[in-house]
């Protein structure tokens, strides 16, 4: 293209004497550039947000939620033996490798929490506020496998963990990595004892609540499940890669074979676990790309009818060009120049705007800052969707006939 | 230089079909000075319009400084336009929103030229019509006699070899219209052909051929001698009466 | 009436002018519906979250807060939840006009004379019995409990529905985890936004409960706490609950005058004090009691999302009403040769102006009434989005009116630029 047929600073001028078509918009443009970026970043962060990995067998996972609907059940020792009969049929499932059960998921906010410290360094929990709500997850021998948990220093729990129902003695747990850190930084952990009991392993760290830093995912399990069987919610499933599917069709079935008087809330794998915490983020995300899409068409059509509206005033003009030896491409880029002049400045006021709107939405919601990339994105998409806009009109002025030059009304 | 033969332009609305040109032919050679009259429906703006290769026409050979212009597409006849021709409108067309400089320098940039050498070319063009101290104006700010003045230089500045003009005078009043005809006179003795469309018996007099249209076809065919140089017994030149004009305004 | 002709003369005008450039009348009205549809979805989801759930006396309910944690470590702040000690000497107290004690819990319920053993998931509120005179709990059919032991129980109108398909079923015997209670009352549809008995954990826009049940009862049987529960001691269930340090039960009192206020105020300092001297109570007194509105702002229940949204959609109309004023612009010039016509013949600017705002209002009204219909989408679209907004995304009429104002403003407004401009065309330059 050959910019030196144009006049730039005739057109600026020209731009002027629109102020306010012009400003208004500019104005359209900025608010729309605004938007775009903080839309932009929304759905980056969401999915940055559900791309963290979990320390977990997400996609082998399979997580039975349940819960008995008969008064049968306040008899601890029936619903033990129920659940323990569910447990070894499900294991039996072709494709299972490995089942247990527990009282909450990770991927959660709060949950069943409590304090936790060295037993002689109670001072521990004021220096580290996060040691005050440590996730407290009951569990059997076989959660470690079910999950998929790697194990850094000494062992999971095993068998001998679980104590008789009314034994007073104290429990053996196992904590994540980032408690141990948190309770003995790089010392050993196991055989030190805590108020919740005395640590025989340590596990890799997995993501407990995803709305606590990385290095605070604080949690510790004990093998008192069964002890405390009336809140053992969800079931466990460790499924061997491409038996999902079949699995997961027939847990029901065998569930309810078992006893029939239960409530099956709910059947999903950690991934769609780790999907639906998101699940409002990515709501709102998708919210603001559909008002995105809204805004680009309003600001589409301003586009056309601004281009349009200044073009039928310059038809003259333009036929005096031509009659002056402008050609059909010359009108057309000069058309196109004006606009995406316009587009330049309302995607430098854009800039201030999205920081604004970002200032303004942080004060609300998280959301990461803008960065050079998304600017030069949304100025592009802008910059698209006008040109498409005022093509038309464009194509349609360069048509214009020279005869026009010489009447005279 | 400009060489019609049998040159028909027919428009056709829904029920009439009008021969705006019949067999329409003309043949004018460099440095002439050429008036076109004729009464109004004539077809002598649909003369202007198709010499002016603003117009298509239906019929017939057109040739302008040796190139053949029927079936040259669009790009090729504006930039034939660009470079062998330059107009003067009867309102002279001037983009309002630009300086006078901005004006001149129009259709230079369209011509590709750098920008020193549109610089030297537009202040050149405005010194021959004597506006050259103008150059920061808008047209709103001149009178109507140098405005069409502005679009004269506008038309010399490319360097055409033929000036169209159409009725450059219609819009002004006598003095003024004296102005413009002198400056144009002087191009004419310094090797411009020209073709003027006018109404004015007496200027269509002063010119070396006067061709009347009507109802489009050359009616009719008069020559006059070349004019003597148009001085005044007082001997002032043009650019005089320019300054004093300026200091009317 | 020369006024009134006019009007219809202007009215008539404005439809010509529709006619003549349909595509673009079409494209204001379409934008600006958008605009203000949206934001009126918001709104309406802004105005559920933040209205008063009982106008009625939401002044004289006050939420008990206290920090008698028994130990300084970790609950410096007053708390929501209460030990079981403090819910009683609130219930004792003769000051308040009403109190209510309660935790949520749940339990699955079937007609006990069914035949079906179908039984539905319920969500229970153990409370003590002035619950229902405190919170206008609305009795279609019986009245509450009055003691807070008893195997008796109240349901509310869907409960009802599902099990006896909405017949008095006072008298009927639910079987409730195996238990069997009396129904003696069943409340009638009752909309609570917020649930302001409840507005803690996430649980502000939760429908009212299905089972009211004596606390002492609840407690008795067992059943499990399902909101928030804090202790400093290891217990197996809430059965064991009453002489421990389990905090779980939230407390509201109603009272009537700052008088009472002061007197219930200086009750509960009184009892912290009589903790703090055999050692019981280490931090310092801070009981507090919040009316319903102050409760709910410190719970900041209105959802952070939707107002980031309702932001967004306020930026979204502004663009809107730019977009329609250079529309309107573009029309009332190219119209121009028409407002000189008018000028020329004796319409004075007036007129001129009247004639558009006439036609602006119009075009108000039809984007209000098509707003309407987009707000109702733009909800339906939002809880498909943020599902935890279902209960809320309800238009109340004044939230409609407001939606057709709005639109109507926005209308004007972007019609009074390019009216300014059409009027300062001068009649000779239109018509020379």
């Amino acid at each position: 293209m050959n910019f030196t047929t144009l006049n730039i600073k005739g057109l600026i001028k020209s731009l002027l004497l629109r102020k306010f078509t012009t400003g208004l918009l500019i104005l359209q443009l900025a608010i729309t550039l605004g938007l775009l970026v903080n839309s932009a970043i929304l759905a980056f962060d969401t999915r940055e947000k559900m791309s963290q990995p979990t320390g977990l067998d997400d996609e082998n996972i399979l997580i039975v939620s349940t819960h008995p609907t008969s008064g049968s059940y306040r008899d601890l020792d029936y619903y033990r033996s129920i659940v323990n009969e569910d447990l070894a049929k499900l294991n039996q499932l072709p494709g299972v490798n490995s089942v247990s059960i527990t009282n909450q998921l990770p991927i959660r906010g709060r949950g069943m929490l409590s304090n936790t410290h060295d037993i002689d360094n109670p001072e521990q929990e004021k220096t580290d506020k996060y040691l005050q709500d440590v996730k407290y997850t009951l569990a059997d021998e076989n959660l470690a496998e079910a999950m998929g948990f790697t194990i850094v220093e000494g062992r999971f729990l095993n068998e001998s963990d679980e104590l008789d129902f009314d034994s007073e003695a104290k429990n053996n747990i196992v904590i994540t990595e980032s408690l141990k850190k948190g309770l003995y930084g790089d010392e050993s952990a196991v055989g030190r004892e805590t108020n919740n009991g005395i640590i025989v392993g340590v596990i890799k760290d997995i993501m407990l609540d995803p709305t606590l830093p990385r290095d605070k995912q604080y949690g510790l399990f004990m093998n008192t499940m069964m002890k405390y069987i009336f809140i053992g919610r969800f079931y466990v499933l460790n499924v061997e890669p491409g038996q999902m599917a079949n699995v997961r069709n027939q847990v029901t079935d065998t569930i309810l074979a078992v006893q029939a008087e239960r409530d099956i809330f709910d059947i999903f794998t950690m991934s769609e676990h780790l999907k639906s915490f998101y699940r409002d983020d990515q709501g709102l995300s998708d919210l603001f790309l559909l008002l995105c899409g809204l805004m680009l068409f309003v600001t589409a059509i301003s586009s056309y009818a601004y281009s349009q509206f200044h073009i039928s005033r310059q038809k003259k003009f333009i036929g005096i060009r031509r009659a002056l030896g402008a050609r059909k491409k010359d009108i057309l880029l000069y058309v196109l120049t004006e606009n995406w002049l316009v587009y330049s400045i309302g995607c430098l006021l854009g800039v201030f705007v999205a920081i604004g709107f970002n200032i303004l939405l942080s004060q609300h919601i998280s959301l990461s800052k803008p960065d050079m990339m998304l600017f030069v994105l949304a100025t592009a998409v802008i910059f698209i969707s006008g040109t498409v806009a005022t093509w038309f009109p464009a194509y349609h002025t360069s048509n214009i006939s020279p005869v026009i030059a010489t009447r005279t009304v | 230089m400009l060489n019609m033969n049998n040159i028909s332009r027919i428009y056709q609305s829904d029920t009439i079909q009008t021969h705006a040109l019949r067999d329409f032919s003309l043949n004018v050679k460099a440095g002439e000075f050429v008036a076109v009259t004729g009464p109004s429906g004539s077809g002598k703006s649909t003369f202007l319009n198709v010499a002016g290769l603003l117009d298509n026409f239906d019929r017939g050979q057109y040739e302008l400084d040796g190139v053949s212009v029927q079936g040259l597409k669009d790009d090729e006849l504006s930039r034939l336009r660009n470079e062998k021709i330059g107009f003067i409108f009867q309102n002279y067309n001037l983009i309002p929103d630009y300086s006078i400089f901005d004006n001149v320098d129009m259709p230079l940039r369209y011509r590709g030229f750098s920008a020193s050498e549109r610089k030297r070319r537009v202040e050149e063009a405005l010194e021959k019509v004597g506006l050259v101290s103008r150059l920061k104006y808008l047209p709103s700010q001149l009178s109507g006699g140098q405005q069409q003045r502005v679009a004269i230089a506008r038309a010399l500045a490319g360097e055409p070899k033929i000036l169209l003009a159409d009725e450059p005078t219609g819009n002004l009043d006598s003095l003024m219209a004296r102005q413009v005809m002198e400056i144009l006179h002087d191009l004419n003795k310094g090797g411009a052909t020209i073709i003027m469309v006018t109404h004015d018996p007496d200027q269509a007099r002063e010119v070396n051929r006067n061709v009347q249209v009507i109802d489009g076809q050359l009616a009719d065919f008069k020559i006059y001698a070349p004019l003597e140089k148009p001085v005044d017994s007082s001997g002032k030149t043009i650019s005089a009466a320019v300054n004093e004009e300026m200091a009317d305004a | 009436m020369r006024s009134n002709s006019m009007f219809t003369y202007n009215l008539s005008l404005a439809m010509q002018s529709f006619k003549r450039a349909p595509s673009l009348y079409f494209l204001v009205v379409l934008t600006l519906s958008i605009g203000v549809g949206l934001l009126c979805a918001n709104l309406a989801l802004v105005n559920s979250m933040a209205s008063d759930p009982i106008p009625e006396k939401s002044e004289e309910l006050f939420h008990v807060s206290m920090n008698t944690w028994p130990n300084d470590d970790p609950q410096a702040e007053p708390f929501h939840i209460l030990r079981y000690r403090e819910a009683m000497k609130i219930v004792a107290s003769d000051i308040p006009k009403n109190s209510a004690v309660f935790y949520a819990s749940g339990v699955y319920a079937r007609d006990s004379a069914s035949l079906s053993l179908k039984r539905f998931d319920s969500s229970v509120r153990a409370t003590t019995p002035g619950f229902f005179a405190l919170t206008n709990a609305p009795f279609a059919y019986g009245s509450g409990f009055i003691k807070s032991s008893g195997m008796e129980v109240v349901i509310g109108h869907e409960l009802n529905q599902k099990i006896f398909s909405g017949e008095n079923s006072v008298g009927k015997v639910l079987e409730l985890d195996g238990e069997l209670l009396t129904i003696v009352g069943v409340l009638k549809p009752w909309n609570l936004r917020p649930l302001f008995y409840h507005a803690t954990e996430g649980r502000a826009f939760n429908l009212t409960d299905d089972i009211y049940a004596p606390l002492e009862t609840s407690i008795d049987l067992g059943w499990s706490i399902h909101a928030r529960s804090s202790s400093t001691v290891s217990y197996k269930g809430v059965k064991f609950t009453r002489d421990r340090d389990v905090f779980y039960l939230q407390a509201w009192v109603e009272l009537e005058n700052s008088a009472q206020k002061q007197a219930f105020q200086y009750y509960l300092d009184n009892y912290s004090q009589s903790l703090k001297e055999v050692g019981e109570h280490p931090l310092a007194i801070r009981n507090e009691l919040r009316d319903v509105n102050a409760w709910l702002l410190e719970q900041n229940i209105v959802d952070q999302k939707v107002l980031a949204f309702t932001l967004a959609s306020v930026l979204f109309l502004c663009v809107c009403v730019f977009n329609a004023s250079s529309l309107l612009l573009s029309r009332f010039h190219s119209a121009k040769f028409e407002v000189g016509l008018r000028r020329a013949i004796g319409a004075s600017n007036k007129h001129i102006l009247v004639q558009g705002i006439t036609e602006s209002a119009l075009l108000g009204v039809i984007a209000g009434l098509l707003s309407l219909l987009l707000s109702w989408l733009f909800l339906k679209l939002s809880t498909k989005f943020l599902p935890d907004l279902e209960n809320l995304a309800v238009l109340e009429p004044k939230l409609l009116l407001l939606g057709v104002l709005l639109a109507l403003v926005t209308a004007v407004f972007s019609a009074l630029y390019p009216l300014y401009r059409a009027n300062r065309y001068t009649i000779s330059a239109e018509l020379k």
